[in-house]
């Protein structure tokens, strides 16, 4: 037996551990360049998913809710909830995002531990196909009850980790283990409108995936778009793009 | 009565008057006979000052008519409520004896014809004043009937006419205590006729030819002569079941028990009247009198006594039996009419009832005004743009899609140090929360003015002017910012970034 059977073979059972429970289907982007990373060729649905701003983002959180809201409008036709602690999110901006606001359902929670109960409760209700919550961290064991509740309620799960104001967080904590399927950070990248336009373009964003279970990492820029997919790439980032501290978890995940 | 204010003020300038409010006093009335129904299950409204209570078979148990009338006088006038009460055979004449109370040692076989009408201003003065500018529910009076001895029991307040003697005391009282009509009572004055006694001299041919009938059948009901229809006013049933104990119970296992038994009972009585409610109250009643209430909403109406035990189930923990509960209570609220649904065939509907359920669970944990639904609201100030409504709400509809709108919009605007260069220009820079920003592109302005047809015209100023724009940053990042005032106006522009497009 050569190596690469066996360890084609060693994948597809890790693969199996690592997966509990028969997969509910994926999102895909739409592209080659970034299903060909995500295992299964889009975005695993019946999992939750990890998503961080980098910067001024870490603490607005406005850039990974707009694109949670994109990915979430398209997980499904049931309703979507959207728990979280403060109370700056617009409902009228995620419509424009594609979350009407007949599907959408607020939870104004007071506390972290609350907004994962919730999510919990919501992942697992009938009816529900994706949750976003707002919250700081999640812990290992938490994470694990919510993938537990994905599995159970087969819905998809958002996190969008969100730092308090003035708060500055170390950079271990936000780099952790995680029981997230896959881990995004998504930054505000400059728009470019058509040629010879005023004002702003469709808005794009500096997408990083930075970890991803049973796929590879990668680095694109993503623009909205209006079509069945959630986003249009516009352009891979190369390697050497990647911010160095991501590499070493890169190569250790791939 | 009837008395113009102005006459009435220069008799007594000190008097207080009130507007006539007959909508109010019938409200009141209504309310006074529910609170009647603890002393006989027959009371009915009489309009507009009055009650009618059927006591037949009810006096033994307050020890007889008279402790049973000074009983119900005295607690109505620890409540502030003066009341003339009288008991009589019949409606009519315990009306009649209420409104013009007797003297007991006036005899009625003594003839005293020539006795003067009573003003029944001079019986009950507070009343007649309240009355003479528009009556208040002080002027009411009580009149009690009954069926059942021969002299008169005359009270502070009250009259009690023996049974089967009530002709008799009618006769002496005014035409008025009869109830005529205003005009019969008008040409009756006008003619002479005073007490009852000359009026059931006269022949009643006569009488019905010129009064009508109306005279004669209130005469008549007034004798027992005639029978008199009384509209009694029953109550609604609550929605309301009890659970007691031989033994005071304390251990949770059992309070969990009799929640159930509490839900399962109420939700029968539900069930068999078709309906359903969205809002039960649990209560648990100490052995030293106090009481533990735990509410629950559901977001649909409700009569599943397992969903709802459910949902009391979370609260238990915080009852705190002390030394026992000896009894629990339920009340439903918010009880409505539910559409016949058939469960259980089709997916579709079982999963809108777990929605449902999941709705339910969350609100009750986390509170009912925290997990809502967005509508919009027609108002252009964007921080006012969405209003809370109930998640199982029906859709509302969205927003305008021509006007772009942040994802993140903050409560208060967070004042900005910016550079603009021309008046009309998005800023070159700004600062917001320590950080420069340097603007790259902008889109602009969309003008948002106060709503100055929602305030006093006095509070508008052209000056109230946000101009939106919505810049992006060298890093990509896309603010909603304005501008408030206008420039060169009275008061310096102002920049603020509202929200976050991301």
């Amino acid at each position: 037996m050569t190596s690469a059977p066996r360890l084609a073979a060693l994948r597809a059972r890790v693969a199996a551990l690592e997966s509990s429970g028969p997969a509910l289907g994926v999102l895909p982007f739409g592209d080659a360049r970034v299903d060909g990373r995500l295992a299964g060729g889009g975005l695993p649905l019946g999992r939750w998913h990890e998503l961080g701003g980098e910067g001024m983002e870490a603490e607005t959180a406005a850039a990974p809710a707009a694109f949670a809201a994109r990915l979430a409008a398209r997980a499904g036709a049931g309703a979507v909830v959207w728990a979280a602690r403060r109370p700056d999110l617009h409902a009228p901006g995620l419509e424009q995002l594609g979350l009407s606001p007949d599907r959408l359902l607020f939870v104004a929670a007071r506390t972290e531990a609350e907004i994962l109960a919730a999510m919990e409760d919501a992942l697992r209700a009938g009816g529900v196909d994706a949750v976003v919550g707002e919250v700081e961290d999640v812990d290992l064991v938490a994470g694990r009850r919510l993938q537990l509740a994905c599995e159970q309620g087969r819905s998809t799960g958002f996190v969008l980790r969100r730092r308090p104001f003035g708060v500055r967080a170390g950079r271990a904590a936000e780099d952790g283990p995680s029981a997230a399927t896959t881990r995004w950070r998504i930054a505000c990248a400059p728009s470019e409108p058509a040629a010879g336009e005023p004002g702003l373009g469709r808005e794009r964003w500096k997408v990083s995936l930075e970890r991803c279970r049973g796929g590879r990492p990668g680095a694109w820029i993503m623009e909205a778009d209006d079509g069945a997919d959630p986003v249009r790439v516009v352009a891979e980032l190369a390697d050497r793009q990647l911010p160095a501290a991501h590499e070493d978890r890169r190569r250790a995940a791939g | 009565m009837g008395q113009a204010l102005a006459d009435a003020l220069a008799l007594v300038p000190a008097l207080v008057t009130a507007d006539a409010d007959p909508e109010a006093d019938r409200e009141g009335l209504e309310k006074l006979c529910d609170w009647c129904v603890r002393f006989s299950p027959a009371v009915a409204v009489d309009a507009p000052d009055g009650l009618l209570m059927d006591v037949t078979g009810l006096a033994h148990l307050w020890g007889g008519e008279a402790a049973l009338v000074a009983d119900l006088l005295a607690r109505l006038a620890g409540n502030g409520v003066p009341v003339r009460g009288a008991i009589a055979d019949t409606a009519g004449a315990a009306w009649a004896l209420a409104r013009f109370p007797l003297d007991p040692s006036s005899r009625p076989d003594a003839r005293e014809s020539g006795r003067e009408s009573r003003d029944p201003a001079s019986a009950t003065p507070v009343a007649a004043r309240v009355r003479s500018v528009g009556a208040e529910l002080a002027g009411s009076r009580l009149a009690l009937t009954r069926v059942r001895d021969d002299e008169l029991l005359v009270g502070p307040d009250w009259t009690i006419s023996p049974p089967g003697a009530h002709r008799a005391w009618l006769k002496p009282l005014p035409v008025d205590a009869l109830r005529p009509e205003p005009e019969a009572a008008a040409q009756l004055r006008r003619l002479g006729v005073r007490t009852v006694e000359q009026l059931t001299a006269l022949p009643r041919a006569q009488l019905a030819k010129r009064f009508g009938m109306g005279l004669l059948t209130r005469l008549d009901q007034a004798m027992g002569e005639a029978e008199e229809a009384l509209v009694f006013r029953r109550p609604v049933p609550p929605w309301f079941e009890r659970l007691a104990f031989v033994e005071p119970i304390s251990a949770p296992d059992d309070l969990a028990r009799v929640a159930a038994d509490a839900c399962a009972k109420i939700c029968a009585r539900l069930e068999a009247s078709g309906r359903a409610a969205r809002r039960f109250e649990l209560v648990f009643h100490r052995l030293n009198g106090t009481s533990h209430a735990l509410t629950a909403g559901t977001a649909l109406a409700a009569r599943d006594p397992a969903r709802l035990a459910r949902l009391f189930a979370p609260k238990l923990e915080a009852v705190d039996p002390g030394f026992g509960i000896e009894a629990v209570t339920i009340e439903a609220g918010r009880v409505e009419g539910t559409p016949a649904r058939q469960g259980g065939l089709t997916g579709e509907t079982d999963t809108a009832e777990d929605f449902a359920g999941f709705v339910d669970r969350l609100s009750n944990r986390l509170g009912e005004d925290r997990v809502w639904r967005a509508a919009p609201v027609q108002t252009w100030v964007p921080e006012k743009a969405v209003a809370h409504a109930a998640p199982m709400s029906a859709p509302a509809g969205g927003w305008d899609p021509e006007r772009p709108r942040p994802v993140r919009l903050f409560r208060r605007p967070e004042a900005i140090e910016a550079t603009a260069p021309v008046p009309d220009d998005p800023p070159l820079f700004f600062r917001w929360r320590g950080r420069l920003h340097r603007v790259r592109r902008a889109e602009g302005p969309e003008r948002i003015a106060q709503e100055w047809w929602k305030k006093p015209l006095a509070d508008a100023s052209p000056e109230r002017v946000r101009d939106y724009y919505r810049v992006e940053d060298t890093d990509g990042a896309r603010f909603w910012i304005f501008r408030t005032g206008l420039y060169g106006g009275e008061r310096p522009s102002q920049w603020f970034v509202h929200g976050l497009f991301g």
